[in-house]
């Protein structure tokens, strides 16, 4: 049976159903996994072992007819990160190569409570800094569509595993837009839930009022099942909303009649012709669903760029300052003493751009600069949400496509500001806390896949997702497997 | 001048306790003087009587406490897993002081 063209919804039936047994669809995909990692580069670990008992434990369980998860026998891929008990998380950096997690995330421990089974550690850009994952200090991830180009970042490895259906779900974590454009990238669908929908609790923080938690999968429907598992309260993040978990799968929609759609059409002129046609073909199959579309104005996001770069990066200044050498991670063998142990462990550990980061960071919050750089972003910050709020109070979701440009050779990007740029339709949904979901939108001439994104006002995460799924099932680009992964083995 | 320059990377390796190889301040000094005339296009928007956005959340915005009792936590043992280097149930460092 081809397990590998299943969506994680139809896997778990099969299983409940006792038409494949959970240890079966272990030793399927862990081999797919065995056969591709190496050209893919998605997982930096595979967790053979763990998969392999915990699919024994189902088996068992389902034997003995007992009440079983609701992600039941399905493989999902955590982004290494985000820490799973027991197992080494290093966040691709050469800092956490020995670090053993002392316990899971709430996000690991919901997903493995509802009897998904973890196959393994997916690559990422270093602490999740980039936009290709060729920042990953150990090797980078490449794109199953077309193995020269990238899967995009920082979330690279978890994208490229679901679009090479190595797995059939994944978690990423999105500071700037690093679920939404890997996703895009890959031909596979990323949600970024509103800030506080997912528990952060569990993993390692990069800009703490950007981050958040939330899954990638073959398809919208996996999204929600995922979400509600994931979309939960935790007392260990105090940001984690205290609202109770959504519905997503019985509200999904069909169609997207009575729906009003805002396209910031100013503010995306400068697109390319070839991403302008494919985003207004998207636009016309809403309104045969029935949209009503509108224009909005978020000229403002021109700036988000800019106030990104000064919040993450201040933000990652100090999160980042807790890897001291001192208590965990790598400490330098050259330090002789206790100022050197700081200095050298994190010129030793970081990687440039982490460095970068850190160091930018450090700058516009310095003395001096503050009142200029950080406290400068943050105004502009609240004029972002502002437009947003006005946008909203015409129209039920935001529609742009995820990035410029399709996936793009590695290497492609020397200079810094040209690779930032590519993440200007993502970051303003993190700048203002908002769900937003990328969905397959076809494919650009060179068979690379365009990806659609809806964003909603904060708490509409569940439309977001049935508005994308409207859409996705009008237009099936996400049922679509890159033909050098279309085969079992 | 430069708005952001030699002095400045200088500065902030101590303030953020990297110590740089020489061979990489060249790159990243050019780096950021990019990346900071960049961001400094913030200076052009009017932001007059606009407050800073402190708190990103609209639909939570109260201060999140807890009752002051002591919860379950992680043993010393396994906190002490990961340090590089202990010595009787504690971190061990190189020395703080010289003689």
């Amino acid at each position: 049976m081809d397990l590998y063209k299943l969506s994680a919804y139809e896997l778990r039936n099969l299983f409940l159903d006792k038409k494949v047994k959970a240890t079966e669809i272990t030793e399927y995909f862990l081999k797919r996994i065995e056969k591709n990692n190496k050209k893919l580069g998605a997982f930096l670990t595979v967790l053979s072992e763990r998969a392999m008992q915990k699919a024994k434990e189902l088996d068992q369980k389902n034997a003995e007819n007992k009440p079983m998860g609701r992600l039941a026998g399905v493989p999902i891929a955590i982004k290494d990160n985000t820490h799973i008990e027991k197992e080494i998380t290093t966040c691709a950096s050469q800092f956490l190569t020995n670090y053993k997690a002392p316990f899971s995330a709430t996000a690991v421990k919901l997903l493995e409570e509802q009897d998904a089974i973890l196959v393994g550690k997916t690559n990422l850009d270093e602490f999740a800094m980039g936009s290709s994952n060729e920042n990953s200090s150990f090797y980078p991830s490449y794109n199953p569509w077309n193995l020269d180009c990238t899967p995009g970042g920082s979330s690279g490895g978890s994208a490229s595993a679901v679009a090479s259906r190595i797995s059939l779900i994944a978690t990423g974590s999105d500071t700037g837009g690093s679920i939404r454009q890997p996703s895009a990238f890959c031909g596979v669908v990323g949600f970024k839930p509103t800030y506080g929908r997912v528990s952060r609790y569990g993993l390692v923080a990069f800009g703490s009022s950007l981050d958040q938690i939330g899954p990638i999968a073959t398809n919208v429907k996996d999204i929600g099942l995922t979400m509600e598992v994931l979309g939960k309260h935790c007392p260990h993040d105090a940001m984690s909303l205290e609202f109770p978990a959504e519905s997503y799968i019985e509200n999904l929609r069909e169609d997207l009649s009575e729906i009003t759609v805002g396209v910031p059409w100013h503010f995306l002129e400068s697109l390319n012709k070839e991403a302008h046609d494919n985003f207004v073909q998207s636009i016309e199959t809403m309104k045969s669903l029935g949209a009503n579309i509108i224009d909005v104005n978020l000229d403002i996001l021109k700036s988000s760029i800019a106030v990104y770069y000064i919040l993450a990066t201040a933000e990652a200044s100090t999160n980042l300052a807790r890897f001291d050498g001192i208590r965990y991670g790598v400490r330098s063998k050259d330090a002789k003493n206790l100022e050197e142990v700081y200095d050298l462990s994190r010129d030793q550990g970081f990687g440039y751009e982490v460095k970068k980061r850190i160091l930018l960071g450090t700058y516009v919050l310095s003395s001096g600069f503050q009142e200029a750089f950080y406290k400068k972003a943050q105004k502009v910050r609240t004029l972002v949400i502002q437009s947003f709020d006005a946008a909203f109070s015409n129209c039920d979701c935001i529609c742009m496509p995820t990035a410029p440009i399709t996936s793009f050779k590695l290497g492609t990007f020397q200079d810094p500001i040209g690779m930032y740029l590519q993440d200007i339709f993502t970051i303003s949904a993190n700048l203002a806390g908002l769900p937003a979901i990328s969905v397959p939108s076809g494919f650009d001439k060179d068979n690379k896949p365009f990806g659609l994104q809806f964003l909603g006002p904060q708490l509409h995460d569940a439309p977001v997702v049935s508005y994308a799924h409207a859409y996705e099932q009008a237009t099936k680009f996400s049922s679509k497997i890159p033909p050098l992964f279309d085969k079992e083995f | 001048m430069e708005k952001f320059n030699y002095q400045n990377l200088e500065d902030l390796q101590k303030l953020a306790r990297i110590q740089l190889k020489d061979e990489e301040k060249k790159d990243l000094l050019e780096s950021l003087q990019k990346i900071v005339e960049y961001i400094d296009q913030l200076d052009s928007i009017d932001t007059k009587d606009v407050a800073c956005c402190n708190h990103v959340s609209q639909v939570q915005n109260e201060n999140v406490v807890r009752d002051d009792v002591v919860g379950e936590l992680l043993s010393r043992e396994t906190l002490l897993e990961n340090a590089p280097d202990q010595i009787g149930g504690m971190i061990r460092t190189p020395p703080i002081m010289q003689d």
